[in-house]
């Protein structure tokens, strides 16, 4: 799978959460990184180029005032044309994915009714939503990142995963899924680690494994069941 | 969570702590939890194919 990131933030150098963010892309995987506001002029074969190679597409940005920076609708009403978009019947952008990285100052329960902000991020994005539905792109639900500077270890040890996942693992987010996207970077994982910690990570991987097929075989049992009590 | 299961997440703790480098601990720590997902999950199946199956009704 190719995942195309476009990063829109005017100050990336001194975005934190951005720095991060860039840090926590997956390695070994097919994943085109741009930044929006360091292009000089926005090159619109290439980006169009880009969008036609991409699997799934991910716009990254901080909120401004319930909406993507200007840099970020700079780049829709520059590369996003008609003709590109729709135009001639043709739909280059079709099934393809469309996901949201979005980082917020406010804490995630702000953004609903009766929340300090009485808006939900679906409804302040929905404009980016009419754009995927116009493509006849698969909108993906919205990776959220709130209040990043008050983030604890932990939490941005799972976020790194969590945002790998994102822009990688198969769609929806279900365990098999997240089984499948684990068992298939095990082998590199284990192959990484210093020779004395190899037995360890093959047998956690056995393990793993195991317990997924255990999985597998009580689900096959359940639908023999519930096809018994069909009949 | 059996013995076997606390033994495992062990195994993977003790190796997420080895990690240098913040994403390799990252990955693990993620898969301890995925681990305990599927323990959970197992744990759930178990009990539905043992209450479907508990049919008095079919005695």
């Amino acid at each position: 799978m190719t995942t195309l990131v476009l990063v829109s933030h005017p100050h990336l150098a001194d975005s934190t959460s951005q720095q991060f963010l860039k840090a926590s892309l997956p390695a070994n995987e097919d994943i085109i990184w741009e930044h929006i506001e360091s292009q000089p002029t926005l090159d619109v074969a290439k980006e169009q180029d880009q969008l036609r190679h991409a699997d799934r597409i991910i716009l990254q940005f901080p909120l401004y005032w319930y909406a993507a920076p200007a840099g970020l609708k700079q780049w829709e009403d520059t590369v996003l044309t008609r003709t590109f978009v729709y135009g001639d019947h043709r739909y280059p952008l079709a099934d393809k994915e469309l996901g949201i990285v979005v980082t917020t100052g406010m804490p995630g329960k702000a953004f609903q009714r009766g929340g300090a902000e009485q808006i939900t991020l679906d409804a302040a994005l929905a404009p980016l939503a009419a754009v995927a539905e116009r493509a006849k792109m698969t909108w993906l639900p919205i990776f959220a990142i709130h209040q990043f500077a008050y983030l604890e270890e932990p939490e941005k040890l799972q976020l790194v995963v969590d945002y790998q996942r994102y822009l990688t693992q198969e769609q929806p987010d279900s365990l098999g899924d997240r089984q499948a996207w684990f068992a298939q970077r095990l082998p590199e994982m284990i192959k990484q680690l210093p020779p004395e910690q190899q037995a360890t990570g093959r047998l956690i991987e056995a393990e793993f494994s195991q317990q997924k097929d255990d999985i597998d075989a009580l689900a096959d049992t359940l639908s023999l069941i519930k096809e018994q009590e069909d009949d | 969570m059996t013995e076997h299961a606390q033994w495992l997440q062990l195994q993977i703790d003790k190796l997420a702590e080895q990690q240098g480098k913040f994403t390799d601990r990252a990955f693990w720590l993620a898969l301890a939890e995925l681990v305990r997902e599927q323990e959970r999950r197992s744990d759930q199946l178990c009990g539905e194919v043992d209450g479907r199956t508990w049919r008095p009704d079919r005695w």
